[in-house]
């Protein structure tokens, strides 16, 4: 099987999945206890029938017609492009999702970016100097930094280096241009926030992973043919260690971008997809939790997808026959 | 009537707000009448954002508050609860028989695109938006009455240009507040949406506000969910002529995911104002550049007894209430959990009130009558009680323990703590007391809806003293 056809097969796998994911997502919301009703509900005074007016609210929002009618027609209206209207904010999902999406892709993916060029380069440094002070040291920053909650860490950044220095704003400005330095500044302490806990997993996979390989008998040979150390790691030992990082870190994106990066968002006031996706949770808005399961499903599929095709980079060995 | 006893409380709230040199200079002029003020003010919010800005639709009182800003509405209230006109000509009057309310809106109400505001918008928005059944109005109920057993709408009707009158066939003294809150939409913008609540949920111009013309001090900039709320000056805001442009260029209203954010942001000075909690108070009074503000408000904390049929049947007795109202002390609620930010309240007249008279109120719960043997005297004087080693010990007819189902609100510290103190201080004259905590949704659904068994009521709030809740209660605190 070509590289082409096995992509275009596990793209397919993909819609299946996600259309799997979504429906029981569909269903699942719509026979929990909830209804949209309840939070008009909780406002109202004890003098109103709350039974006319909870049947007036599921018909506004047509969750009062048979639960296979709701589903075709959300089905239609996904096929033509149609994401559904958010009554938790009042908006169209796709406006919503196309506004909030990039304040959490930006912050992802400077996140990302600074755990694995830390987490791998700590790892490395960790696994070459193994049980030297470094190591000792780098792997107590490695445990408390994955020990650490993100909601503690986040809220000690900010009292520390906002209220206390004053070197930072307490919350994220979204009014600033989205590529300027001063939004690249102000994502600094969010950006530490979520990247801690991922570098240090990172640097503790990367360096068992390189101990692992350092005693094989390929990295044996090298050395025994003279080769400097530094290649023996990078060439042999650290593009061996890199397959089973490789997974992990793509199985981490996927998490982050499903709403893992929720808890920084509410921290710093972020308006990403992981806070406006718990918001949709708690206010049973349907059509918003659907559209970001379906999307986190694609994205969790595409980022297995990506880790299978890395592997045969990393490995030329490993073939999709 | 419900069937329910109450023992009140009345509470305070409490504001916060930064003292920055900007706001001093604030002040100066605010108390000179004449606004050169400028500058963003900045409220910082946590919880969840409004869900909309189209007011029919608001559920949340964030919504509310969001499009206050752009719509004055009728009335306001001043600090000491006064009623303040803002769109009102002059007051709203009720005829002698309390059956008509004739209201003339100021003829300087404009729409965004220069049509005047008129009394037959106000009576288009009650008639074809409030009192419809395709838009299932959340609070249509407020604007019904009861008429030979069937619930009406009232009759509003346009006298001119610029008044109109709400016509009911019965007498009730609360509607007048209900009229004083109304809104009102531009016919000439919602009448293409009628009958289509879809479109009418999603039409742009209600969702951002685009019609507001002069209503309010601000108009709308810009909504970020989850973020913040831009509102800018409106230069053309009716009171404008006579006190000066609104404040400030930019009212923000931005949301934190957590109170500890945001008051982080308030000890930075990255926010002008936000709200704190009692405990929070000592902690800001002792920062130089922030001032704490206590600003009162109407609301009260009630206890409720049910006396309906699934309630326990001693509520039913004057005396048994009174002993309970007796042993709880209100002082100690005040105290311990409000930290002194609140008052003891005998009624639910506020004491701000030109209608609060406290001749004739027994002040249960403080002072004489907060007493814990008196009230154990008065259980056995209700035949709840029995004389043993000289102590009275309060039991029912039975002579087994007293137990209460008390109800209340989950997720709420303050009502969390205020039922273990009530379970406290009922538990010292001798009454168990089992607490269960749901949601306000299901104390609204299973605790104050009910029917009489075996009829085919539709479920209200109160249909007859032989009705029922599906679930039984004896206590409710809410």
């Amino acid at each position: 099987m070509s590289m082409k056809s096995y992509i275009a097969k596990r793209l397919l796998h993909t819609i299946l999945i996600a259309w799997g994911v979504m429906t029981a997502a569909f269903f699942l919301m719509r026979i929990g206890p909830h209804s949209p009703a309840d939070k008009y509900l909780a406002t109202l005074g004890a003098g109103h029938n709350v039974s006319q007016v909870a049947a007036a609210i599921e018909s506004r929002y047509g969750v009062d017609r048979p639960l296979y009618e709701q589903y075709f027609t959300y089905i239609t209206s996904l096929l033509h492009g149609d994401w559904g209207w958010s009554f938790s904010t009042s908006m169209p999902v796709s406006d919503l999702i196309r506004t909030h999406w990039v304040y959490s892709f930006q912050l992802i993916l400077l996140s990302s970016i600074v755990a694995i060029l830390l987490g791998i380069t700590i790892g490395i440094f960790s696994a070459a100097r193994k049980n030297t002070t470094a190591d000792h040291i780098t792997t107590f920053f490695s445990f408390a930094g994955i020990s650490i909650p993100n909601f503690w860490l986040g809220m000690m950044l900010i009292l520390i280096f906002s209220v206390k220095l004053g070197w930072f704003k307490t919350y994220y400005d979204t009014g600033l241009p989205m590529f300027s330095l001063s939004n690249l500044y102000a994502l600094i302490l969010p950006v530490m926030t979520l990247a801690t806990g991922m570098m240090a997993g990172y640097s503790r996979y990367v360096r068992s992973s390189m101990l692992e390989n350092m005693n094989k008998d390929y990295v044996r040979t090298a050395r025994a043919k003279g080769l400097p150390e530094s290649i023996v790691l990078r060439r042999h030992v650290f593009r061996n260690a890199l397959l089973p990082v490789v997974t992990i870190i793509m199985l981490d994106m996927s998490g982050i971008f499903f709403g893992g990066a929720y808890i920084t968002e509410v921290i710093f006031g972020i308006p990403g997809l992981g806070w406006m996706s718990l918001k949709a949770v708690f206010s049973d808005d349907y059509s918003v939790v659907l559209a970001v399961t379906l999307i986190g499903a694609f994205v969790t599929l595409f980022f297995n997808l990506v880790a299978d095709i890395a592997y045969t980079y990393l490995d030329p060995r490993i073939r999709y026959e | 009537m419900s069937m329910c006893g109450k023992a009140a409380l009345l509470s305070a709230g409490i504001g916060l707000s930064g003292c920055l040199e900007a706001s001093k200079d604030k002040s100066t002029n605010l108390t000179s009448g004449v606004s050169k003020l400028g500058g963003t003010f900045i409220d910082g919010a946590s919880g969840a954002d409004a869900e909309t800005l189209n007011w029919i639709l608001a559920a949340d009182a964030t919504s509310l508050g969001y499009i206050g800003l752009a719509l004055d509405g009728l009335i306001t209230y001043d600090n000491k609860f006064n009623i303040v006109n803002r769109w009102l000509k002059n007051d709203i009057r009720t005829s002698d028989d309390g059956l008509s309310y004739t209201v003339t809106i100021s003829d300087d109400l404009f729409w965004s695109d220069g049509k005047p505001v008129t009394a037959d918008d106000f009576v288009y928005t009650m008639k074809n938006l409030m009192f419809s059944d395709w838009m299932a109005y959340t609070y249509a109920g407020d604007w019904m009455e009861e008429i030979d057993g069937k619930s009406v709408y009232v009759e509003p009707v346009a006298e001119n240009e610029t008044t109109f009158t709400i016509h009911r066939k019965t007498v009730d003294p609360e509607f007048l507040y209900t009229v004083t809150d109304l809104l009102v939409y531009p016919k000439h913008i919602v009448s293409k949406y009628e009958g289509d609540v879809k479109a009418f949920t999603q039409a742009p111009e209600l969702n951002n506000l685009s019609y507001t013309g002069n209503l309010g001090p601000y108009r709308y900039k810009e909504w970020i969910r989850n973020d913040k709320i831009v509102m800018e000056r409106n230069p053309d805001y009716y009171l404008g002529k006579q006190n000066g442009e609104p404040y400030f260029e930019e009212y923000v209203i931005k949301i934190f995911g957590t109170s500890a954010a945001r008051h982080a942001a308030m000890e930075a000075g990255d926010i002008t104002s936000t709200g704190i909690d009692p405990e929070q108070v000592m902690k800001f009074k002792a920062i130089p550049t922030i001032q704490v503000f206590t600003i009162p408000t109407s609301g009260y904390r009630v206890l409720q007894y049910n006396m309906r049929d699934n309630g326990w049947p001693g509520l039913r007795e004057k005396k048994v209430r009174q002993a309970l109202s007796m042993a709880i002390s209100k002082e100690k609620i005040i105290q311990q959990i409000l930290l002194g930010f609140g008052e003891p309240a005998f009624s639910f007249i506020p004491k701000v009130s030109p209608w609060y008279d406290e001749a004739g109120l027994s002040m249960f719960g403080i002072g004489t009558l907060y007493d814990k043997n008196r009230a154990k005297q008065l259980m056995k004087e209700a035949g709840y009680g029995i004389e043993k080693n000289g102590e009275i010990q309060v039991v029912d007819k039975n002579g087994g323990k007293i137990k209460f189902n008390f109800v209340t609100i989950t997720g709420s510290a303050v009502h969390e703590s205020m039922a273990y103190l009530i379970k406290q201080e009922l538990g010292d004259i001798g009454i168990d007391v089992d607490i269960k905590f749901v949601p306000w949704e299901t104390i609204l659904r299973k605790y104050y809806m009910n029917k009489v068994p075996g009829s085919d009521q539709p479920e209200r709030n109160n249909n007859g003293p032989r009705s029922v809740s599906e679930e039984p209660w004896d206590l409710i605190y809410a």
